[in-house]
């Protein structure tokens, strides 16, 4: 049997060894190559139908004609506002909600079994009743967008409220603290990075259920736009508002890195 | 000699398991803490030392018996009885400075007060060149060292510890120990400290109280009386003590006597 030598040929596949910063960029940037590269190769070569799968510079050209001559902006900035309205809505419940279940195990008592049952129902099937009750506004957008992430967001804010150590919370108590001051000047900051990590992955979902409520019943939009476009077979604008959606979750997902390194400094550079 | 300034008064505490089971994990529990001493609490594991010092703290109920503070009877957590955890419980949103004034400024100091007597205790466990960091990027004995001063600063009237230095590595673990005999020569505190280190309850603690295991009885009352009236305050001068070999071979023939339950 031969020890293993010291200089071992490195295979392409090891268990969890982390890669080379320069692998790791040409990994990157080369599955977008191989993606887009496909995507030409296939719509230059016509196997593909042109009106069904239109070219990526067909594409981008349309994005660029929507926003330039067909006021795609406004729909923009009103899907932008529906789902920070409705994540906002969602954010200012689920918080006090979920640091109280968390906190309190006799709130959680209560809330944890109607809350993890409404969790299992999908929000889409509300919306027939959402628009008999709010009628075709904003208000039923509005709702489906509350509906689909409010009992996760409590939920998972829970969670992690649970998991602040005893250790922190005994501390406070032997200092002296009461109830108030162990739950917001102990338990919140202890928990309130969790609770903006929560925010940054529901925010992701939220996004999902805007294009819903806006393909079923919205006439201003991206997912509005999309479907005046099915009708036209304007596939490339299809398209292109996808990518439109897929630029802004990006965006808000990056402001959300941003705001947690800003607000928790003391998480950054730690032994 | 006066009252003692706290009473343990034949403590019990039984826990309920399921299926309608009680463990008895402290039976019968008495000894008593002088004002300014430095008692120890020594046993294996299974002996009830942590429980008995988390029913001073008032973190667990007692199922029998009484603790009393200065003649007092304890009711649940309370700034008189200050704690140092095990684990790290630095509150790592807050500087060091503001670690070590939480607990005055909850307890409503005023502002020009909490900032001297945060940085008289910062300086004695020797952090004044850490006092603005967080505490996240300090190492783990000088985490510790922050809870202690928290806890110091808040002025408690006992200062309980519970196996405080149990995670440190050997060479940080015995500065901790020196660092605390003279925190409480400096201070004056009375300490309740949990150990399972022999050499750690003989170098700190003015009285050993041994408890025996399953469930949690007190054995014997050690007084390592071979000890100087001043506390020494290094420790290969505890080593080179006459007594001191003595007093740790009857402690571990207590512990292995423990350990054939």
């Amino acid at each position: 049997m031969s020890s293993p030598k010291p200089n071992r040929r490195r295979r392409l596949l090891q268990v969890r060894t982390p890669v080379s910063p320069m692998q790791a960029l040409i990994s990157s940037i080369g599955i977008w190559v191989v993606f887009f590269g496909g995507w030409i190769f296939a719509t230059s070569m016509g196997w593909v139908n042109p009106i069904l799968v239109p070219s990526p510079a067909q594409v981008f050209r349309s994005i660029y004609l929507l926003f330039a001559n067909d006021g795609f902006a406004s729909d923009v900035l009103i899907s932008v506002g529906r789902v920070l309205f409705a994540f906002a809505l969602a954010c200012l419940v689920a918080v006090p909600t979920g640091v109280a279940m968390g906190a309190f195990p006799a709130i959680d008592a209560v809330l944890a079994p109607f809350v993890s049952a409404w969790r299992y129902l999908p929000a889409p099937s509300f919306i027939p009743i959402l628009l008999m009750w709010f009628g075709t506004g904003e208000e039923p957008k509005i709702a489906l967008l509350f509906l689909g992430v409010i009992f996760f967001l409590i939920t998972l804010i829970a969670d992690h409220t649970k998991e602040v150590r005893k250790e922190l919370i005994e501390t406070a108590m032997t200092l002296g603290a009461g109830r108030s001051i162990t739950v917001f000047q102990v338990m919140l900051p202890a928990v309130l990075p969790n609770i903006l990590v929560a925010m940054r992955q529901m925010l992701a979902v939220v996004w999902t259920y805007l294009v819903i409520a806006e393909i079923v019943a919205s006439t201003t939009g991206i997912g509005a736009m999309m479907m005046r476009a099915r009708r036209f077979l304007h596939t490339d604008q299809i398209m292109g508002g996808i990518i439109v959606i897929g630029a802004l979750g990006l965006i808000f997902d990056r402001l959300f890195a941003v705001l947690h390194r800003r607000l928790f400094p003391y998480l950054q550079d730690s032994r | 000699m006066a009252t003692p300034l706290m009473q343990i008064d034949r403590v019990s505490k039984r826990f309920e398991l399921s299926g309608g089971r009680t463990l008895t994990a402290v039976s019968d529990v008495s000894f008593s803490v002088e004002k300014g001493s430095i008692c120890a609490l020594l046993g294996p594991s299974g002996s009830g030392k942590s429980t008995i010092l988390r029913m001073i703290a008032g973190l667990e109920t007692l199922s029998s018996g009484a603790i009393r503070l200065k003649g007092q009877d304890i009711d649940g957590p309370g700034q008189d009885r200050g704690m140092v955890f095990q684990a790290y419980t630095s509150f790592d949103w807050l500087s060091v400075r503001k670690n070590v004034e939480f607990g005055m400024r909850i307890n409503g100091l005023s502002a020009r007060e909490r900032r001297e007597r945060a940085e008289h205790f910062i300086d004695l466990v020797g952090l004044s060149n850490f006092i603005d960091t967080y505490p996240s990027r300090l190492s783990g004995g000088m985490r510790q060292r922050v809870a202690i001063a928290r806890t110091l600063a808040n002025a408690p009237e006992v200062l309980l510890m519970d196996e405080p230095f149990g995670a440190l590595d050997a060479e940080t673990r015995w500065q901790m120990q020196e660092l605390m005999i003279e925190v409480a020569g400096a201070s004056g505190t009375t300490m309740v400290i949990v150990t399972h280190d022999i050499e750690e309850a003989i170098f700190l603690a003015d009285k050993i109280e041994f408890l025996s295991s399953h469930p949690g009885r007190l054995r014997e009352e050690i007084t390592p009386d071979f000890k100087p009236a001043e506390r020494i305050r290094n420790k290969e001068q505890l080593l080179e003590l006459g007594g001191f070999a003595e007093t740790e071979r009857k402690i571990m023939r207590l512990m292995r006597e423990e350990g054939r339950h």
